[in-house]
């Protein structure tokens, strides 16, 4: 990766922004001398990402002043956009950060030079990318500041609009599914969902609970408090499954029962996969005393919240008595994509496939990449899919 | 705590004691309460998934943690003391000890999808002698998860054969190239069942695969105690203790990823070993792959305005009826069959009817989006 055949051109190679702790005290003293004298040459800006105490942010302001006056004297910056590497392996242009556009905004002359690498494997955030595995790229050159552009917001948005669309330009290069979502619908009035709690609902067994909750969870479920305890329980099973659902899409498969392999927390609407580090981003669309429905994302688009328009659209529906759970949430999901999209219109148009043991959907006769999710539970069938 | 379940106690007995057969009779039975799918539960025997409707008992997702409780609450072993994986760990493994309650612990029924291998777990952790007989009749997880995805295969395209033989005129032409797509996944998954190192290639995928995830959190552990090192020379007691509570998540991230790696090596495996009960549940189901294959293909080649004319002259029938029959244009070029499914996802994505705002994201005020 390092550009040694433009070692002569100095001003061609970007000042970089690693993080200090990551990379300036590594290993015992040689190691760790070896390592600035090669950040030094590879003209690297110090960054400290964490803290809060005013020593910490006099070095962020301090760092932010000496980018300013790189890019003043005509050099160039390499900065990742999102601050860090994205823990969902997924480019969110939903949330911007606005350090790039306050960089525009101090050099209106300045311009993006946008540019979207992965490795045709990389399914997680790692060290280094899968051995042996080739990396794609796609670039593209932008206005630093817009005349119309006021706010660092409006220019990071832009920007991260520009990296977003080239992100989708990437992944119709890739074999691997863009869209990985799922959901799950709990019924809370299940016999069967009872058995482990007290008649009252306000104790259950706590090796039961040890089975499908982290240290972290169970901490959180007895915060909740004995009247919580029931719903609390299955809202973490219910954003589980459904994560379980969005991550077999990336082909990372939770082994049956490993539910602890996923440790969710309700209160940030975060999951993490705890063997490969990934995030996802969960929602709860139905909460009532009947069901619990969680739709989940990993990647290919936003899950949504209350403020903002999601990527991914859902049908929770009760299943008539005497119809079999597994055909009726077919018939819902193929409904409610047809009633979607006014190109399709009608379900019949469409097919469901058993491929590689993941459902999926037929349009005129091609696989789509739509992350199709079936879930049910007792009296409740649901389906999601995604459309970004 | 007067739990639910205690109308479903039974006494425990030395797993020890007992045949496999009967070790798998009782966890069968144990499972009853959770079998959405009488008619295959009634039918079920070792080989019979847990999950699933089509072949499996029908257990739901939620009662998962149920199978492996209710297989602890019947037996008893003398597997019970606990010996450290390793000097110091926290981790612990059973060894033999006093006859007491039988523990399955975390991950070590990773595999037991079905009453079958669910014995045969019990005998890998050393609670009953190993029966080779036994396990002769046992079909591998490798197989249980291929033959199970062979069955859901089969009954998509049974069903939108069905539907499709419903449909006239362009709905019919459209549900049929769909089909076609559908005979060609069955006919592919066929093949790749018929041929055992084809489907241990593509199993080895999935291992290859956990295999660069466990290496890869082998590299960031490495890079975390270079870490620790770097730090610790400072003496800056709140970075060290930062970065071994890294450490510490890598290990326990580590560890899942060797579970897991666990599992997708042995379906590696497995799945380029067949032997005779492997064959003859891959015989059934890409008999009924087949079957389905060979019904969709017919319905294709079968042109609906014929059949359905009513009472045509023997003569001007065929005739009249292949005049306005819309089957004569359906050539691959004519019907636009995969024509850019980039462009056609494209304009699905950009023109999402604002649709029923029950199943929209951003409807979630405006009532539950149930239908």
């Amino acid at each position: 990766m390092f550009p040694t055949s433009r070692l002569i051109e100095d001003r061609r190679i970007p000042w970089s922004t690693p993080e200090y702790t990551n990379y300036y005290k590594l290993g015992g003293p040689v190691q760790s001398a070896f390592i600035r004298g090669l950040l030094y040459l590879c003209r690297c800006i110090p960054f400290l990402r964490g803290g809060e105490d005013a020593a910490s942010e006099t070095w962020r302001q301090k760092a932010f002043d000496k980018c300013v006056w790189v890019l003043k004297e005509g050099g160039a910056v390499f900065v990742y956009p999102e601050a860090g590497r994205a823990r969902s392996g997924w480019l969110e242009p939903k949330r911007p950060k606005d350090f790039l556009g306050k960089l525009a905004l101090e050099v209106p002359s300045s311009k993006f030079l946008c540019v979207y690498l992965r490795s045709d494997r990389q399914i997680s955030t790692t060290a280094a990318p899968p051995r042996g595995d080739r990396l794609r790229l796609v670039a593209d050159l932008i206005e630093g500041k817009l005349p119309e552009e006021t706010t660092a917001r409006a220019i990071s948005q832009r920007l991260f609009d520009r990296l977003a669309a080239m992100q989708q330009e990437w992944w119709k290069g890739s074999d691997m599914a863009r869209n990985c979502g799922g959901n799950d619908v709990v019924d809370l009035k299940g016999p069967l969902l009872r058995e482990n709690f007290s008649d009252d609902l306000t104790e259950a067994d706590q090796e039961w609970l040890e089975r499908h909750l982290t240290k972290k969870e169970l901490a959180a479920l007895s915060a909740l408090g004995p009247e919580g305890l029931f719903r609390g329980f299955w809202r973490y099973f219910c954003a589980k499954e459904a994560c379980h659902k969005a991550l077999g899409r990336a082909v990372i498969v939770v082994p049956n029962g490993a539910f602890r392999e996923i440790e969710v927390d309700l209160f940030r609407r975060k999951a993490t996969h705890i063997p490969s580090g990934l995030q996802l981003d969960i929602r709860f669309t139905d909460d009532d005393e009947d069901k619990l429905h969680c739709v989940a994302v990993l990647r290919g688009g936003y899950v949504g919240d209350e403020q903002t328009e999601g990527d991914v659209l859902w049908s929770v529906g009760e299943v008539p008595q005497g119809t079999s759970p597994g055909a009726f949430v077919r018939d819902l999901a193929l409904d409610m994509i047809a009633a979607s999209n006014d190109e399709i219109g009608s379900a019949w148009k469409l097919a469901l496939t058993e491929d590689s043991g993941l459902p999926g959907v037929l349009w005129k006769g091609a696989p789509q990449d739509w992350s199709l999710s079936l879930s049910h539970s007792g009296r409740y069938a649901a389906a999601s899919f995604m459309i970004s | 705590m007067a739990f639910m379940r205690k109308q479903a106690v039974v006494e425990a007995v030395d797993v020890n004691t007992l045949t496999p057969e009967d070790t798998e009779k009782r966890i069968t039975a144990g499972v009853k309460k959770y079998a959405t799918n009488e008619a295959n539960y009634a039918a079920a025997d070792a080989n019979t998934p847990y999950l699933g409707h089509i072949v499996g008992m029908g257990i739901e997702s939620s009662n998962l943690a149920d199978i492996t409780m209710s297989i602890e609450r019947q037996f008893l072993t003398k597997m019970t003391t606990k010996t450290p994986v390793s000097e110091g760990s926290a981790e612990y493994k059973l060894t033999a000890g006093e006859l007491g309650k039988l523990r399955i612990l975390d991950g070590q029924d990773a595999l037991a999808a079905t009453p079958g291998l669910s014995v045969k777990m019990l005998m890998d952790l050393g609670h009953m002698p190993k029966s080779d007989a036994y396990l002769e009749k046992v079909m591998s997880f490798a197989y249980v998860m291929a033959t199970g995805d062979g069955w859901k295969m089969a009954d998509a395209l049974k069903k939108m054969a069905g539907k499709a033989d419903k449909l006239a005129g362009a709905e019919r032409s459209e549900a049929l190239a769909n089909l076609k797509t559908l005979v060609a996944q069955a006919k592919d998954y066929d093949a790749l069942l018929a041929d055992a190192s084809k489907l241990a290639a593509s199993k080895a995928k999935a291992y290859t695969n956990d295999k660069a995830g466990f290496d890869a959190l082998t590299t960031e552990l490495n890079l975390t105690l270079d870490k620790i090192k770097g730090v610790s020379a400072g003496g800056d007691a709140a970075a060290i203790a930062k970065l071994r509570g890294e450490e510490a998540e890598i290990r326990t991230r580590l560890k899942m990823s060797a579970a897991k790696l666990r599992v997708s090596q042995e379906v590696s495996e497995a799945a380029g070993k067949r032997r005779a009960i492997e064959d003859a549940q891959v015989s059934k189901v890409r008999a009924a792959l087949q079957e389905a294959v060979s019904l969709a293909e017919k319905l294709s080649e079968r042109c609906p305005w014929r059949r359905r004319k009513s009472k045509p002259s023997a003569s001007s029938g065929r005739s009249a009826a292949r005049s306005w029959c819309p089957c004569r244009s359906w050539s691959p070029r004519s019907r636009g069959f995969i024509s850019g499914t980039a462009s056609t996802r494209t304009s699905t994505a950009s023109a999402p009817r604002s649709g029923p705002s029950s199943t929209r994201t951003t409807a979630p005020s405006s009532g539950p989006p149930t239908t």
